[in-house]
């Protein structure tokens, strides 16, 4: 009998460990940062199912298209690769359209490498420095707009822009552009200015709320391609890039 | 036939050996935690190579060979992997223009990635392009829970959340994607709804902690770190929500030297990782599990937390 309830007890304590309600929860962690560089062996398998795809990427996007002076930088409030990119948009808009352009902006966000060194630049890095489909369009924009949208650009830090200038102040509601010129002369309120824009920011991105229901005049033309267009123009014409800093925008004191 | 003597003696010697094995193997838990290694990208957008060795600061860096490489030796030595994205896969090299991700998602899957979310990029070629990469390329699923797909070409290709079993651990993971509105093209985005990000995350966490009974919560968010104002972030994220033990994030491109804790609503511990862009880091984060009894899940908890000095 002794056997029995000892038997007993073993088969009830059993089921007591068994139905004992656990739960795990983390309670160290440890971490690292692994930085991916060519000190790392590459992984065969990758490398063959990359290749047929980087082979017909090479042949394509080696091309030497033209020559950078010095190196392009991006940079807020203005840079030179902001101002490089749009004094092609203007330039390229002016010839595309076969029209005045009274200013030319890109988005900064839109400006995808943070550099372009000195030396020669492939038509793959002008992928990678505009990988968007962008369209490059103008708008038929009031004075009253554009301040507006200049307004917005200032709150942002700034905006690559060719055919204008500004600076830009701190106000009780925030950053405004200030000391506005176009071509020169000051912003005039009721005045139509032709603005050439990426279809993004023209559509309401970054905020343009302003520009959203303005018609766009588009002849489907890339603004990558208008960037391919400037650089091509001055290569044949033996030029290299040597866009700078020049104040377009700067920060009132 | 056996005696009842016999019976009763080898019944008992049955039992003991049970009880024996069990309490042993609870005891092995309690000493010995359970580890689980995470390893995370965030907006690789494109990176298939390393950066040209073309004087930049970057060059050299990134390119999926040496990631895969790296991420194979961790699964050696490691039992317990999860191989997570932030999403923004898409976007930023030829690569993307030419092929339109394939490249991207194929080498994800050599890689064996266990889940991604989505970014604002991946819609860049369409969403019937990236419903098309993921079907015919992806060998994971892409989590969000925050975007109605309902009557767009992505319907049905994405999941909320899934459940990794990873030996006695089980892992709920779920995704957050950003505001469309001002920053995905309304051509791109077409009808897809945005949800609240904290509504989403808390009734998820709800969900894979209450009724699927898991042991950790991770969301993949490409809702960026922080901002200025307002906006949703992993930072407020983090401090709105309850349950959420870890999120990878996206979207700002930020390299972050540590993982930042925060406290969520109830007072525990939420850690936000995120590295870069462009698969110049990959992040690691090991975690030990140990055993409590099932009251305590419920109270606020901290994590002690440490850099890995080897591995």
């Amino acid at each position: 009998m002794k056997k029995k309830l000892f038997l007993l007890f073993i088969i009830s304590f059993s089921i007591f460990i068994a139905s004992c309600k656990v739960t795990y929860r983390a309670t160290v962690l440890q971490f690292k940062n692994y930085k991916i560089s060519d000190t790392i062996q590459v992984s065969k398998t990758i490398q063959s199912l990359v290749k047929p795809y980087k082979d017909s990427m090479q042949k394509n996007m080696g091309v030497v298209i033209g020559h950078a002076d010095k190196l392009l930088d991006k940079k807020l409030p203005e840079s030179s690769l902001g101002n490089f990119m749009a004094d092609a948009c203007f330039k390229m808009a002016e010839k595309k359209y076969k029209t005045n352009i009274d200013v030319a902006f890109v988005n900064y966000g839109g400006i995808r490498l943070s550099e372009i060194p000195k030396g020669n630049i492939t038509k793959g890095q002008i992928y990678e420095l505009m990988p968007f489909d962008n369209l490059l369009i103008i708008q038929k924009l009031k004075g009253n707009v554009l301040q507006k949208f200049l307004d917005l650009t200032a709150s942002q830090g700034g905006v690559p822009m060719s055919g204008m200038t500004m600076r830009i102040v701190d106000s009780q509601t925030g950053k405004k552009a200030i000391d506005v010129l176009i071509g020169g002369k000051p912003i005039d309120p009721d005045a139509i200015y032709n603005v050439v824009n990426p279809d993004y920011v023209a559509n309401g991105g970054d905020d343009a709320i302003m520009l959203k229901n303005i018609p766009q005049i588009s002849a489907g033309y890339l603004v990558r391609d208008a960037l391919f267009d400037y650089i091509k123009e001055l290569s044949a014409a033996g030029k290299h890039i040597t866009a700078q800093v020049e104040n377009r925008v700067t920060y009132a004191q | 036939m056996l005696s009842r003597k016999k019976f009763i003696k080898q019944a008992a010697l049955a039992s003991g050996a049970i009880m024996f094995n069990s309490s042993v193997a609870s005891a092995a838990d309690y000493i010995t935690p359970i580890r689980l290694t995470i390893l995370h990208t965030n907006d690789t957008h494109s990176r298939i190579d390393p950066f040209p060795m073309d004087g930049s600061s970057n060059q050299g860096l990134g390119g999926v060979t040496a990631r895969a490489e790296l991420i194979s030796k961790i699964r050696a030595a490691e039992e317990h992997v999860l191989l997570l994205d932030a999403g923004d896969i898409f976007q930023g090299t030829p690569y993307f223009n030419v092929f339109k991700g394939e490249t991207e998602i194929k080498a994800m899957a050599a890689m064996k990635y266990d889940a991604c979310t989505i970014g604002n990029h991946d819609f860049d070629a369409g969403m019937e392009n990236l419903a098309t990469q993921l079907t015919n390329h992806a060998s994971f699923p892409m989590l969000v829970s925050n975007y109605d797909f309902t009557n767009t070409p992505m319907e049905y290709k994405t999941a909320p959340y899934k459940i990794f079993k990873k030996g006695r651990l089980k892992i709920g993971v779920f995704g957050i994607g950003i505001e469309g509105s001002g920053l995905i093209a309304d051509n791109l985005f077409g009808n897809t709804k945005y949800l609240d990000p904290v509504q989403k995350a808390n009734e998820l966490s709800d969900l894979l902690l209450r009724e699927k009974k898991c042991d950790m919560i991770i969301c993949l968010s490409h809702l960026g770190f922080k901002y200025k104002d307002n906006k949703i972030s992993d930072e407020i994220l983090a401090k709105e929500t309850e349950g959420i033990d870890l999120i990878i994030g996206g979207h700002t491109h930020t390299f972050f030297d540590n993982p930042i804790i925060y406290k969520n609503k109830k007072g525990s511990d939420v850690i936000v990782n995120q590295v870069g862009w462009a698969g110049i880091v990959l992040g690691r984060i090991d975690f030990e599990f140990s055993k409590f009894s099932g009251k305590k899940i419920m109270g606020n908890h901290n994590l002690f937390v440490s850099q890995k000095t080897i591995g």
